[in-house]
């Protein structure tokens, strides 16, 4: 579902890959972690092909980083589901409008719209806060509502770049708990985080950034 | 695309950013005014340019020796020369009217005689009323037998030509500036109100969203910014020549005319303003990294 193979990737003249590689699996739970700057938001990136290994091949479904065209790039987004650290949420306009965008964006049928917001939204615990604008939510209200956002358009691989980064630990364990059943129903999840608690109680694979490279790692229980 | 969607995110944009959108449309509106008022000044000076070289006549005068029965076979072969529009025919008696009214003394009683000749005035088609054109009738005029001398304000016709040269490229040079100057503001404008929107634009790539998706909001954005500001200058230039005209009094048509196909021109004018500054503008953040 998702291959690095050989990728290097320089940025500013620091090379941030070097033939680096690492296979996810339809169903799984992959923690992603290394230390601050050492490439995990990058993968990411390559992942939704913002950016293009210098060497190697990046494969996510059916786009391989060498061939995808430039008209193709939006519609691989469209089998992405994406949640941010700082939520990225459009403040002009309420949480249904912030999720139904994703819909209207991909000019989903305008029938099916409100079904599929009202889905999503029940699914992260959110249907009572519909017309709440997102000032008015806690951080932890707000990353669920950025979680809705990536469901609703029935992704194959859902990537989480520090999805708890600013949230307190409490919230922290509820939106892993979210994840984690968004996994539990067959979604491919990827979080990148450098928070080794959450990743000790994701309990799915590791993968870590070292040296440039990707490489599996077990946690030692404590 | 989903047509009603971007419409009402164009129409929305004005609501979400409500004072960047009137410092866009007053930017529009200025930049329109100062293209306006340079055309107006431009069609002014041609026409007034334009109507000096209409002026220009020359004068054919007809040999003394040659009889009456010469007059109209000359006029004939003048009037066959590429170029010459009219000639009128000016008789000896005639002349020493013209005289008299413009000196204010009879030839007659001086002289005895009647000295001056007959003559042709001849004026040109428009396209010829220049100083090639006008010494190439001049050298036909010569050649015809019977005619004596031709006269025509030579010096003036190549002044105009010379100076409507200089103005014509001076205005083209100063026209192509302004209108450089008001892409480049109008887009800067535009561009900070796209960059307040920034977060939006990355969102929309994010989820998926394609390049004409996301441009299209922002187009219709700056055609409505651009109509509003042609609206808004229409507005003022036809305001402003009204109280002038109020002030001056009729006369001042005499000096400045507006021609009607102005306010369409100058409402044309703000819509590929609105346009191209947000086309300029939104390319720079379409092709942003998304993270």
């Amino acid at each position: 579902m998702v291959k690095l193979s050989d990728v290097s990737f320089t940025f500013d003249g620091q090379k941030i890959f070097d033939r680096a590689a690492c296979e996810i699996h339809r169903g799984e739970f992959v923690s992603l972690v290394g230390s601050t700057g050492s490439g995990k938001t990058t993968l990411l990136r390559l992942l939704i092909m913002d950016l293009m290994p210098s060497t190697g091949t990046v494969t996510v479904g059916n786009y391989i980083s060498q061939h995808v065209t430039r008209k193709q790039i939006p519609l691989l987004r469209r089998k992405l589901g994406i949640v941010f650290q700082d939520f990225k949420l459009l403040e002009d306009r309420s949480v249904y409008d912030n999720v139904a965008f994703a819909l209207y964006v991909t000019n989903a049928r305008a029938s099916n719209i409100r079904k599929r917001v009202l889905h999503a939204l029940a699914q992260v615990g959110l249907s009572h806060k519909t017309v709440s604008m997102p000032n008015n939510l806690s951080g932890g209200e707000q990353q669920r509502v950025a979680v809705a956002r990536a469901l609703v358009n029935d992704p194959f691989l859902l990537l989480a770049d520090e999805p708890t980064g600013n949230l307190d630990p409490v919230t922290s364990q509820e939106i892993l708990k979210l994840l984690k059943d968004i996994n539990a129903e067959g979604m491919t999840v990827l979080m990148a985080t450098h928070n080794y608690d959450l990743v000790r109680k994701a309990q799915g694979r590791i993968v870590q950034i070292k040296d440039r490279k990707l490489q599996e790692v077990q946690l030692k229980v404590k | 695309m989903n047509i009603l969607y971007t419409l009402k995110e164009g129409v929305l944009g004005f609501r979400r950013a409500r004072l960047s959108m009137v410092v866009s449309i007053m930017t529009i509106t200025m930049s329109l005014l100062i293209l306006g008022l340079f055309a107006l000044f431009y069609r002014n000076t041609s026409s007034i340019m334009q109507s000096f070289r209409d002026r220009i006549e020359m004068e054919a005068f007809i040999d003394q020796s040659a009889g009456e029965d010469a007059y109209q076979p000359i006029g004939k072969r003048i009037r066959a020369i590429p170029g010459v529009k009219s000639a009128a025919f000016i008789s000896k008696q005639e002349a020493s009217e013209i005289f008299r009214r413009e000196f204010g003394e009879d030839v007659h009683r001086v002289l005895d005689f009647n000295p001056l000749p007959a003559s042709y005035k001849i004026t040109l088609e428009a396209e010829y009323r220049n100083p090639d054109s006008a010494r190439a009738i001049h050298q036909m005029l010569s050649a015809i037998p019977g005619v004596d001398d031709i006269i025509y304000r030579r010096a003036l016709l190549e002044l105009i030509e010379k100076r409507s040269k200089v103005f014509v490229l001076t205005c083209l040079a100063v026209g192509i500036l302004l209108t450089i100057g008001a892409v480049f503001l109008v887009s800067n404008t535009i561009r900070l109100a796209i960059f307040s929107k920034r977060k939006t634009i990355t969102t929309m790539k994010l989820v998926g969203a394609t390049r004409m998706f996301i441009r299209m909001p922002f187009i219709i954005e700056g055609l409505i910014q651009g109509l509003v500001g042609g609206v808004c200058a229409t507005g003022l230039m036809y305001a402003s020549y009204a109280a002038a005209s109020h002030l001056i009094g009729p006369e001042l048509y005499d000096f400045i005319t507006i021609e009607p196909m102005l306010y369409p021109l100058v409402l044309a004018t703000g819509l590929a303003l609105g346009f191209l500054g947000s086309v300029i503008s939104i390319r720079k953040f379409i092709g942003e990294n998304v993270m």
